[in-house]
């Protein structure tokens, strides 16, 4: 990339480190970027660096968050004997967009994953224990993607959690198996959370 | 160039882009593949659940030629050794195993020896064998697949014939008392765990699996994820998810 100015480089090659962006897209980006209004790109780049600065993880459920603890954890209108547990941020999003769900969330920030390396220890898990520990929790959603790592994770808290409170339940299989939460529609998730059911 | 057609194994994937995921495929008769699925993390893909990791299916592939990754247009369902997914010892043990073809196998390679032994394998993790025999019977055959099977009938470095006390196994092999002084990276081998070494490659497959080896089968699990670890080049990931695993299990009181 040697025929690039320096800060055109740069800036392909910051973008082509983001998912899903290849040499081609980062170029496309860099060059549309470099035709628009200076404020525009300036409103870019201070919402990049603000993101950094002032979204933090919520210290107690780990939902990325501009006030800790996060609006969830603060609202006394959720109910706080509901635990539901997902992989990411995206997924939790994805079970308020039901409307369905009042309780609360514990992100565990991954999901365990043998081909990756992933153990528990890289999870949120620890932390999941103490809330429970906390003792308001009765029932605990295991809703992890329906996949390998999904499925896996889900065992091993529930095998984990059983002993420690009244329910463990699992969101119901009406999802396909092997896809990604995140793209689920509301419906297939509102019937998923319906259907969710004791793990054996 | 053109369509491809075999029965393969998913021993990896990881997500491209908005939907699609790259999939790495261990073939009978390409050696390792790997495809772009697209469209696949769709919650309503066409492939829907037959890209999971160690499901055994019949492929369907266009290599245009042009890049590494061939266009995988189908993947029908075989078997879909489900039951791995269920169990995490088994998840465990059959990533391990997955991760060795993976990691020591180059793309479009045909080695119809090993994917018969990878088949096996997760076949017999799915029967009542202890998952963890089953890594340890993989693991001496597929040194031995690979073309590393480790010297145990003499010192690696002088040449000396074994037995002889106090061995250490190195990359290539045993290594006696004397020479082992000047090597270095050796892990002490007990007699024990170089007859059941040498008793597993050469027994048949049932035989291997129902063999009684006492002690020696976690030592030689340990070896053998050493001796796999080396060849890679780095520890193996899914050993590090079994230690985890079993540091966090649940005690009879409840805490981890
Ligand atoms: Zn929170
Ligand atoms: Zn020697």
């Amino acid at each position: 990339m040697a025929y690039y100015p320096e800060p055109v480089a740069r800036l392909i090659d910051a973008l082509q480190r983001l998912p899903g962006i290849g040499p081609k897209t980062a170029q496309r980006l860099t060059f549309f970027l470099l035709k628009r209004p200076a404020d525009e790109v300036r409103e870019l780049s201070e919402s990049l660096v603000a993101v950094k600065d002032k979204i933090v993880y919520c210290r107690t459920c780990f939902n990325v968050t501009d006030e800790d603890p996060c609006r969830l954890c603060a609202d006394p209108a959720r109910d706080a004997r509901l635990l539901c547990v997902v992989e990411e941020p995206n997924d939790l999003l994805a079970m308020e967009r039901t409307g369905e769900y009042r309780g609360r969330y514990h992100v565990l920030l991954g999901a365990l994953s043998p081909l990756d390396g992933v153990g528990p220890d890289d999870l949120k898990v620890r932390e999941l224990l103490a809330r429970i520990e906390a003792g308001a929790v009765e029932e605990v959603i295991l809703a992890t993607n329906p996949n390998v790592e999904g499925e896996a994770t889900a065992l091993y808290l529930a095998k984990l959690l059983r002993p420690l409170v009244l329910r463990v339940t699992r969101i119901a299989r009406g999802l396909p198996v092997g896809g990604d939460l995140e793209y689920a529609d509301q419906v297939t998730l509102s019937k998923a959370l319906e259907g969710r059911r004791e793990i054996s | 160039m053109g369509l491809g057609r075999s029965a393969a194994v998913v021993i990896g994937s990881f997500p491209l882009g908005e939907s699609d995921r790259v999939v790495t495929f261990y073939t009978r008769d390409f050696g390792k593949v790997r495809g772009v699925a697209k469209a696949s993390r769709r919650i309503r893909s066409r492939f829907s659940g037959a890209l999971e990791l160690f499901t055994l299916g019949e492929l369907v592939f266009f290599d245009g030629g042009r890049s590494e990754l061939v266009q995988v247009d189908h993947f029908d369902i075989v078997r879909p050794f489900a039951h791995l997914r269920e169990d995490l010892e088994r998840l465990g043990r059959a990533a391990w195993i997955v991760e060795c073809v993976s990691r020591l196998t180059a793309e479009h390679d045909r080695h119809a020896a090993l994917y018969g032994l990878l088949v096996r394998s997760l076949r017999a993790l799915e029967g009542p064998t202890p998952p963890a025999r089953v890594a340890v019977c993989f693991g001496v055959r597929g040194l031995d697949a690979l073309g590393h099977r480790p010297r145990l009938d003499a010192c690696t470095v002088c040449g000396r014939a074994y037995p002889f006390r106090h061995a250490a196994l190195g990359a290539g092999g045993l290594v006696c008392e004397a020479c082992a002084r000047s090597e270095t990276g050796l892990v002490l081998i007990s007699g024990a765990a170089v007859t059941a070494f040498e008793r597993l490659r050469l027994a048949r497959w049932e035989e291997a699996l129902a063999a009684p080896l006492g002690r020696s089968e976690v030592e030689l699990g340990a070896l053998l994820d050493l001796q796999m670890s080396r060849l890679i080049g780095q520890p193996t990931r899914s050993a590090k998810f079994l230690r985890e695993l079993k540091r966090l299990e649940p005690t009879a009181g409840g805490r981890p």
